[in-house]
């Protein structure tokens, strides 16, 4: 049924274009003339008939309009407008460089998008964040964070201080796409959840989807994290680094061939055990606690149609001392090609590879007593898109996607006085093929709409053995079915698929605001096994099989959008319910490490998050930020768990309150402010004890599940940019950024919790456990030459 | 030290980041309270002489008064052979007592089933357990050891005592570990419970008829070294693996907190109700092997 009414909607646009006689096409890309990076975003409109479109995520643009003379103008936030006349008479190429505008350099930090994007784009539930933005913010020991400042958005929160990854409307962390110039990435952080593994100096943009997502976006149920990384200045050469309190980083940027091509290559390392390996005696010495990244990206343009692009980011956490050693870390390699076949049809061609792994042990193969262990996923894909620019008021998109997933659970030897102990798991095999086409179409001048339809495809592919479990009506693990089904190399063990139908409107009000609607199924594939507070770096990504079905989910929201002051403030109130299945939790005593029957630990059920976000926001002026408000409820129901009813999830937030304030006080001096308020998360406590064997045992008499909520957590953090006054090597320039974290110094409870007295087992306490206990001071200096 | 329980690795790794802050307070906490239930702490073992099953009820949580104990209830145990014995409380302090006629007789042995039938309150409560097979505990080691930095407890330079012991063939025999020091048993807050699944820590690895695992081995020796002439040794029980997941639960509960903590969830037991009342706690029935020895600085194995 859906289906028909897309291919009508897709029908109606077409005929639209055939109709029209002689029309023309102009496109080209917009870059930015200091440094030749793509804007994306920029609005082009054509002033006598008000047809207008917005660049694509590589800075590409595509107008298609009756014969005849046109002023076109160019405008982005923060950059000088431009206007060309153009006479029509045959399709052109217009490339358009555009310069930042030194008359409110200062003034717009928060936005460089087209003016009244908030109120006009059929985006919503949407936000994005400029590396310039996130940079002017306070930061945990001065570290630019660009998963941190996410989480002071709209419906997004996170499970505590210091936990991996970000929570966006009641989804949990493994449900968020995540990707690196169009590869996933599985592990969002380094250390844990202290600092994320994107350095601030080679990102560009980010964008944050959380509602309304369109149909060329698929395989997580919650978000999508989209960051792309710069391309490399194609002006002039440019080293650019810094000298933090955990990071030391440096940046090169290059052009070559003439400017046709440019590459960046940023790298960043924490030095705190070179600074410490002086101090540290002789047992100590060989002890490795460092973590780095290194990101790189090539691309060069070919012709007049074709771009290339080429980039890499490899990250690792490294611990260990005298025979033990633990690392982890990801790595992604993206190739990509654009290529414009007509005046109206653009296509981005990505392929790309990126594996998570982390490699953990004790000892030797030789030794008599030994421990080895690594896990390891990898997934790589072809994925074409294309956008069709069919007329103004209708831009089609569709393309597809193949993954293929490679898991190795565990590859783990214990070796015990000599003897092998094979703890090895087998290979998991699996692929994901995904098709979709969608339409954003504008329907007079007030509605616009965007409809699509993704179809997904899932194979749990041989060679492998699966296990039946038993139902788990009493909560406890379930034994396999010995000795299970053995399939051979490329045999299809599993199918799933599934229609994700998607859609989004605006209906304009008034000029300056407008209402958008949207509703989107998701579906996903991969699962991350996780049954503590915080994720951990050894949690386990494991593929749908015949025991663990997709997950899904169903989103609708609405929201009312304004802007004032000629788009100078910006306000948005969205309202969101979303329903998902297949969501999984753990038997009690859940082994997920190490466990070749692992499926029979987990159990399934269902979620529901509801909410109300507030957004508003300052554009212009010398005081620039926002301020974002979500009022929300997530919780889950799993048979067995919570006496079978509703329970509020680890990372439920009723209220969740940040303002970010950024204020230019002179041309030299920024200063900038977070202040975050959020409800204490749930926290389960017994309603009794009892002795056995002398110690005192806890006992929840209703057995619930989060029946309690710890305290509320709030904290301020505070910055200032200096920038320096002398000339850093004739031309270049510096600054020094003074930060404090928690400045009011509270030590907010990451949990509450129980236990026995470490004296006396017979006596019980409550504990308040923080993870951030004190003020963080921090300094940091940047250069740029 | 080496160590390789994963679990414990994830604490290391947790401990590495805390590094940074991270700090505990001991605060007040109000919880709601709910209604009294028995508890029975019992543990029949094949050791010669009285066996003693203690009942109580439970409090509140923060209630740090000792537990009211549970009285005049009628106690017996019966084995699969068809004996009985009766527990009494003679002291009137909850703590019922099967005491034999000659004190080296022994009431349990390996291979016997053991019904446990506890009448109180109007009550009746039934537990079932076995007695299942231990190894003998073939020798004790002592391996020289410097930390690198002086510990708060113990000494900087001192020994690693490990037991060697061998699992039986056959899948699923599990077993407690419990340290001594000086003849006694020592560090037995519930977050250094020791037990086996075979040979490791689990029925998820394949560790059937091997030497237990080093981690194991090697946990006698809890949070600081052993000095040159210290007395040490282990009993190594034989539990089954309902008891195993028992202990796994109270460990798992006994410090659950911070960054990589689990849903809570109860401890589970053994205990049966006929009536509408639960009974909390656990009927363990273990046969127990025991070695002590020295610490020789003479004979220990050199620093690796």
């Amino acid at each position: 049924m859906k289906i028909y009414w897309l291919l009508i909607m897709l029908g109606w646009g077409a005929i639209g274009s055939l109709t029209a006689q002689d029309r023309y096409t102009v496109n080209g890309y917009i870059k930015d003339a200091a440094n030749g990076e793509g804007l994306i975003g920029v609005s082009v409109l054509a002033k006598e008939t008000g047809a207008g479109i917005a660049t694509n995520a590589y800075g590409f643009y595509s107008l298609t309009l009756p014969a005849g003379s046109y002023s076109l103008v160019y405008t982005y936030v923060g950059y000088d407008r431009i206007t060309r006349e153009i006479e029509l008479n045959a399709d052109q190429r217009l490339n358009i460089e555009m310069t930042e505008s030194s008359r409110v350099l200062e003034e717009v930090t928060v936005s460089t998008r087209q003016e009244d994007e908030n109120v006009r784009s059929i985006e919503m539930s949407t936000n994005r964040m400029e590396m310039k933005t996130i940079r002017k913010m306070p930061a945990l020991l001065g570290e630019v964070d660009l998963v941190k400042s996410i989480q002071l958005l709209p419906g997004v929160s996170t499970v505590g201080e210091g936990s991996t990854g970000f929570n966006v409307r009641g989804g949990d962390v493994s449900q968020n796409l995540i990707l690196l110039d169009e590869a996933p990435v599985y592990n969002s952080s380094h250390l844990l959840g202290f600092f994320s593994i994107f350095n601030p100096d080679a990102v560009k943009e980010v964008k944050l989807v959380k509602g309304g997502i369109p149909a060329q976006y698929g395989g997580r149920i919650s978000s999508i994290l989209d960051v792309r990384m710069k391309e490399g200045n194609t002006k002039k050469r440019e080293i650019s680094g810094g000298i933090g309190t955990i990071f030391s980083r440096l940046t090169y940027e290059q052009p070559f061939a003439a400017g046709k091509g440019s590459f960046i290559v940023a790298g960043r390392r924490s030095y705190i055990d070179i600074l410490a390996k002086p101090f540290l005696n002789k047992d100590l010495r060989d002890t490795k606690f460092n973590y780095y990244d290194l990101t790189a990206k090539v691309n060069y343009r070919l012709g007049d149609r074709d771009t290339f692009f080429a980039s890499g980011y490899f990250g690792r956490d490294v611990f260990g001392g005298g025979d033990f050693g633990f690392e982890w870390g990801n790595a992604t390699a993206t190739a990509r090609w654009n290529h414009i076949f007509s005046n109206r049809l653009f296509m981005n061609l990505t392929t790309y590879y990126s594996n998570y792994d982390y490699h953990l042990g004790s000892g030797k193969e030789t030794d008599p007593d030994a421990f080895l262990w690594n896990s390891k996923i990898i997934s790589s894909s072809v994925k074409p898109d294309f956008t069709l620019y069919l007329t103004p008021e209708n831009q089609i998109t569709f393309g597809g996607q193949y993954i293929h997933y490679h898991a190795k659970p565990a590859n783990a030897v214990a070796i015990s006085e000599g003897e092998r102990i094979d703890l090895t798991q087998e290979a998991k095999f699996a692929d994901e093929t995904a098709l979709y086409i969608g339409n954003e179409q504008k329907i007079g001048d007030l509605l616009s709409l965007q409809y699509g339809l993704r179809y997904s495809l899932f194979r749990s592919l041989g060679p492998g053995t699966v296990y039946d479990f038993g139902e788990s009506e009493t909560g406890e693990r379930q034994q396999p079915v010995l000795p299970g089904t053995t399939y051979g190399k490329g045999a299809v063990i599993k199918v799933y698929d599934n229609f994700e139908p998607r859609f989004s409107a605006n209906l304009g009000l008034s000029a300056s605001s407008s209402l958008k609607a949207s509703y989107n199924r998701t579906t996903q594939y991969l699962h991350l096994l996780s049954n503590t507070a915080a994720s951990s770096p050894l949690d386990v990504w494991t593929l749908s099989s015949r025991n663990i079905r997709p997950e899904r989910a169903d989103q609708v929201a609405l929201g009312w959008f304004r802007n004032w002051r000629n788009n100078g403030y910006e306000f948005s109130l969205e309202g969101y319910y979303k329903w998902m299945e297949n969501q999984i939790d753990y038997v009690q005593g859940s082994e997920l490490l190490l466990n070749p029957f692992v499926e029979g630990d987990l159990i399934f059920g269902k979620g529901r998050a509801y909410g109300l976000e507030v957004f508003l926001k300052k554009n212009a002026g010398k005081l620039t930020g926002w301020l974002s408000y979500t009022l929300s409820r997530t919780e889950r129901k799993v048979a067995t768990i919570n006496g079978d009813d509703w329970f509020p999830t680890r990372f439920d937030k009723p209220h969740n309150l940040s303002l970010v304030g950024m204020y230019d006080l002179t041309k030299r001096l920024s200063l900038s402010a977070n202040f975050v308020f959020a409800s204490g998360t749930p926290a389960t406590f017994p309603t009794n004890r009892f002795e056995f064997n002398d110690w005192s045992l806890p006992y929840i008499y209703d057995n619930t599940r989060n029946n309690n909520r710890i305290g509320a957590y709030h904290r301020l953090d505070l910055a200032a940019t200096l920038k320096s006054r002398k000339k850093l090597f004739k031309t270049g320039e510096s600054e020094w950024v003074f930060s404090a974290y928690n400045v009011y110094n509270r030590r907010n409870p990451f949990s509450v919790f129980v236990r026995i007295n470490e004296e006396n087992p017979l006596k019980t306490e409550a504990i308040r456990y923080s993870v951030m206990g004190s003020i963080v001071p921090a300094i940091t200096w940047n250069f740029k030459f | 030290m080496k160590k390789i329980n994963s679990s414990l690795i994830v604490a290391l790794v947790a401990a590495v980041t805390l590094l940074l802050t991270g700090c505990e307070d001991v605060i007040d906490l109000k919880t709601a309270t709910g209604p009294e239930s028995l508890v029975v702490d019992g543990w029949i073992t094949n050791q010669p002489g009285a066996q003693k099953i203690r009942l109580t009820r439970s409090t509140s949580y923060f209630n740090n008064s000792p537990a009211p104990a549970a009285l005049e209830a009628e106690v017996r145990v019966a084995d699969d052979l068809g004996n009985t014995y009766h527990f009494l409380d003679a002291e009137g302090k909850g703590d019922y007592r099967w005491i034999p006629a000659n004190p080296d007789s022994v009431m349990g042995s390996v291979g016997r089933k053991y019904t446990l039938h506890i009448q109180y309150d109007g009550e009746v409560y039934t537990a079932e357990n076995e007695m299942r097979r231990v190894p003998e505990i073939d020798s004790l080691v002592y391996t020289a050891e410097t930390l690198p930095f002086k510990p708060d407890k113990g000494p900087k330079s001192g020994y690693i005592a490990e037991f060697y012991a061998r699992d039986f063939p056959g899948t699923g025999d599990c077993y407690w570990i419990k340290p001594l020091r000086d003849g006694a048993l020592y560090k037995s807050n519930p977050v250094y419970i020791s037990i086996a699944y075979d040979a490791a820590y689990g029925a998820e690895s394949a560790t059937d008829g091997l030497i237990f695992i080093q981690p194991l081995r090697q946990s006698l020796t809890i949070g600081e070294l052993f000095e040159d002439g210290d007395r040490v040794g282990v009993e190594l029980l034989s539990i089954t693996p309902e008891t195993f997941h028992f202990l796994k639960q109270i460990r798992t509960e006994a410090s659950n907190g911070g960054l990589l903590a689990v849903p809570s969830s109860n401890i589970p037991t053994n205990l049966k109700h006929a009536g509408g009342k639960r009974a909390l706690g656990f009927f363990g029935v273990s046969a127990v092997s025991r070695l002590e020895g020295t610490v020789d600085a003479q004979t220990a194995r050199p620093e690796q």
